[in-house]
């Protein structure tokens, strides 16, 4: 991984009047990697999104792309990235082709046989107007334009929420190739089973404000495990110090519980004492870990 | 369940959403109905003044813009007024009806709106029902208003049942042609296609109007506009106007309610074929963009604009000759003199025509200026600004088409006057000479400009407001279009830059006057544009 971000924000601020959208956002995106982008709706993901490509300005802090400042140069940013944002809305009376060719023609690229390959990848008829598409089609054409395009940063902001899972699997597959070509990608969702699946980092936002950056294993340091256990003998787990919502199964000798990170190398030696039977350790998913945060007031 | 299950849940939740449109609406045209009703008293009141008008009013020219009335025996002022306003008042309820109609039907349709409301135990005629439920209250509203208006103002020479019969006859118009819009709504499959459809079949009926008043007043009935000619409030009321637009209503609702239930909702009569698969070579930046888009816009402007000039210029030969309204005045003044005479006749014809032409060629182009801000909020825009384009350079691109655009259909439209209006005469040196139809294009185009800049500088500033840029336009015009006949003072005139300029071509061009209109709207241009650079774009 190189040592110079592509994209470099910090403390990021947005006043929309009196409310404070964001209230400091503070992360980069390095060459090569898929940084997942996610938190509640209302956050300040899109904001974030709109600063990064000059559609509104900053109130504070500082956002650069390619080392350029994203408000003042976005013309010279916008020809080494793609976006496609969430809402995808289409001019009505222009069909689907005529966008992908119009859309890549403004970053003075061509419709390639790359761009054949994904129109009939993701199954979507160019002919018809943009008026007739269902939301899973515009998705399609801002998709397809952006992965036919050529550039160094990639842009998704919840690419995949109209798409059906076939074309979902498409689109993860074409975003992990970009990967290993150093391409770097920003990629907000709410799929967390996507995220968890394809970003090598991961920065959670909340009320304007980014609450955790890092890999998702580092993340899983921070919040517990949860582990159900037949022991041999009649142990109270309760005694045990660093256990949460600690329940009896089923059978007699059973137990649930949940452990911190750091209490759970003893928490195992104790056990294993006690004769371990039987064994199932669940690491947190990605939900638990959007859960932990968020609910966390 | 009936069909029409929840309607009237339906047209409550319209009324509500509707409200700021409808109360704007219905207090402006009342106000200026009843105002304009309560000083003509000072305008026209002695006899003397009322045979002046009277005169003018039967004017061919006059005719062409304000329609054909019969007078017999002692005129009052009631009837100058009722000839004055009628009409004019009836175009701008048109306007009102057809811009309400479709926005409560297809607009709706298009923003998934209805298929949301038609989920739930809601009759299929439902939202059909309930706009045209809106389109009554509304005409039924502003018919009492008027009636009461024209009470209050107390004319002399009116009557309780004339004034209610203007009411009447305003407000079954007005329904008349929104049932029009409720129609095209069914038969196009987006909202601007039924807006395109029915003010085309709007023009047709003011066209058909204007020709038929000229030349043989009999034929305007077979023009829907033409039957509010037809009331004669003050003299002989006549209620079979009224008859007609209810019946006609009636008819067209039936072709509405039927083409609505033989459709599937989200489509129209007319399809939307597929298109290219490919682009075009020449679609390829902003520009070839809204070309693309607007193209059929642009030429139905275009060909619009011109045919309206055409059919005016069709009456050139009766308006411009003085011996069919005064036969007498070859043998008294000479022949010299009668050519003099049907030559200032259509110079002053021309002068309130090319006000007309301008103010209508503003139109596309002011659409066009505030589709920038439009497009934004549709999020159209932001898939554009992802890539390699300036703000600047978008905005030009819309602005110069717009200046272009409205540039082009003014002179297309003069030069449809014109050009036909001098073939039509049986004496050419009577027409509008070419220098002179020059200098008409040059005394409007300014303005023109200058309305054009003003929605741009609202695009960059305060595009929330925006509407505005349409209250300022039709006030200039109508300032400029009524101010002779009401004899508004002169700082009315001038309020809008339609009354900056001389009448052109009676007078001409006032080259200073000229030349600060165009400073003024690079001005303004600029500080949109400078407004537009900085401000943030407003996305969904």
């Amino acid at each position: 991984m190189s040592t110079t971000p592509l994209l470099h924000l910090q403390h990021l601020q947005k006043n929309f009047g009196h409310f404070r959208a964001l209230k400091g956002v503070t992360f980069d995106v390095y060459p090569g990697e898929v940084f997942g982008f996610i938190g509640p709706n209302g956050a300040g993901k899109s904001t974030t999104i709109r600063i990064l490509l000059g559609l509104i300005r900053a109130s504070g802090g500082t956002a650069t792309l390619f080392g350029r400042p994203v408000w003042q140069d976005s013309v010279q940013i916008h020809q080494r990235l793609a976006y496609v944002s969430g809402d995808v809305y289409l001019w009505p009376n222009l069909t689907g082709g005529e966008i992908i060719d119009l859309l890549l023609r403004m970053n003075d690229q061509a419709h390639t046989t790359q761009t054949d390959t994904l129109i009939h990848q993701f199954g979507l008829d160019p002919t018809k107007k943009a008026r007739t598409y269902s939301k899973g089609n515009r998705q399609k054409v801002a998709l397809i334009a952006a992965l036919s395009q050529e550039a160094d940063f990639y842009i998704f902001d919840e690419p995949t929420s109209g798409l059906d899972p076939l074309n979902e699997r498409l689109f993860q597959a074409a975003v992990l190739a970009l990967k290993k070509r150093g391409k770097a990608v920003l990629l907000s969702s709410h799929i967390l089973s996507e995220v968890e699946r394809m970003c090598d980092r991961i920065g959670i936002i909340r009320e304007g404000q980014i609450i955790e950056t890092g890999s998702l294993a580092a993340m899983r340091h921070l919040t517990r495990t949860t582990v159900a256990v037949t022991l041999g003998d009649d142990f109270d787990v309760t005694t045990l110090p660093g256990l949460h919502a600690v329940t009896p199964g089923h059978a007699a000798r059973e137990w649930q519980f949940s452990v911190d990170a750091d209490s759970l190398a003893t928490t195992m030696t104790t056990l294993a004492e006690h004769h371990i039977a039987a064994l199932q350790s669940t690491p947190p998913t990605l939900e638990d870990l959007f859960m932990h945060y968020y609910a966390k007031e | 369940m009936s069909q029409y299950h929840k309607t009237g849940l339906l047209l409550r939740l319209n009324c509500r959403r509707d409200r700021w449109r409808i109360v704007i609406w219905i207090v402006v045209l009342a106000a200026l109905m009843a105002s304009v009703a309560a000083k003509f008293d000072g305008i026209y009141g002695t006899p003397h003044e009322i045979e002046a008008i009277r005169q003018t009013l039967a004017s061919p020219g006059i005719v062409a813009m304000f329609g054909a009335f019969h007078f017999t025996g002692r005129v009052t002022t009631a009837e100058i007024f009722a000839n004055e306003m009628l009409l004019f008042m009836a175009l701008i309820q048109v306007i009102m009806n057809l811009t309400l109609s479709i926005h409560a039907t297809r607009s709706d349709e298009d923003q998934g709106v209805t298929e949301l409301i038609r989920a739930h135990t809601v009759g299929a005629l439902a939202p059909l029902a309930a706009a045209m439920g809106e389109l009554v209250i509304i005409n039924g509203g502003l018919s009492v208003l008027y009636g009461l208006g024209l009470q209050l103002a107390h004319m002399p020479g009116a009557t309780t049942s004339g004034n209610w019969l203007i009411g009447l006859g305003l407000g079954t118009t007005g329904l008349l042609f929104g049932t029009v819009g409720v129609l095209t709504a069914q038969l196009a499959d987006h909202a601007a296609s039924a807006t395109g459809l029915a003010y085309a079949l709007f023009g047709i009926s003011y066209l058909a109007r204007m020709i038929t008043d000229v030349q043989h007043p009999q034929s305007t009935w077979w023009s829907p506009l033409g039957w509010i000619e037809k009331l004669s409030p003050y003299q002989h009321p006549n209620w079979t106007p009224v008859g007609l637009s209810l019946l006609l209503t009636f008819v067209i609702l039936g072709c509405a309610v039927f083409a609505n239930a033989h459709r599937d909702l989200g489509s129209g009569a007319l399809t939307t074929r597929p298109g290219r698969r490919t682009a075009s070579p020449l679609l390829r930046g902003p520009l070839s963009l809204i070309w693309r888009q607007q193209r059929n816009i642009f030429i139905g402007w275009l060909l619009g604009i011109t045919l309206f000039g055409v059919a005016y210029g069709t009456v050139f030969n009766t308006i411009g000759n003085i011996l069919k309204t005064n036969p007498t005045m070859q043998q008294v003044f000479g022949r010299a003199m009668v050519h003099d005479a049907n030559h200032q006749i259509l110079l002053n014809f021309t002068s309130l025509l090319a006000i007309v032409m301008a103010s209508v060629a503003v139109i596309p182009g002011l659409q066009l200026v505030l589709k920038l801000h439009t497009d934004e909020t549709h999020g159209w825009l932001e898939a554009l600004y992802a890539r390699p384009l300036s703000r600047s350079r978008l905005l030009v691109s819309y602005v110069s088409s717009a200046l272009g655009l409205s540039t082009v259909a003014y002179i297309g439209g003069l030069a449809g006057v014109i050009v036909t209006g001098n073939a039509s005469l049986d004496h050419v040196q009577d027409g509008i000479s070419t220098a002179e139809f020059w200098q008409t294009i040059a005394a409007q185009l300014p303005m023109i400009w200058v309305f054009l800049a003003l929605g741009v500088g609202l695009v960059g500033w305060a595009p929330r407001i925006k509407a505005l840029s349409w209250g300022y336009l039709a006030l200039g015009f109508i300032a400029v279009y009524m101010g002779g006949l009401l004899q508004l003072p002169t700082w009315v005139q001038r309020l809008a830059p339609t009354g900056w300029m001389p009448r052109v071509p009676v007078h001409a061009v006032n080259w200073t006057t000229f030349s600060w209109m165009v400073a003024l709207s690079v001005l303004v241009l600029f500080l949109g544009w400078l407004g537009y650079h900085r401000r943030d774009l407003q996305l969904r």
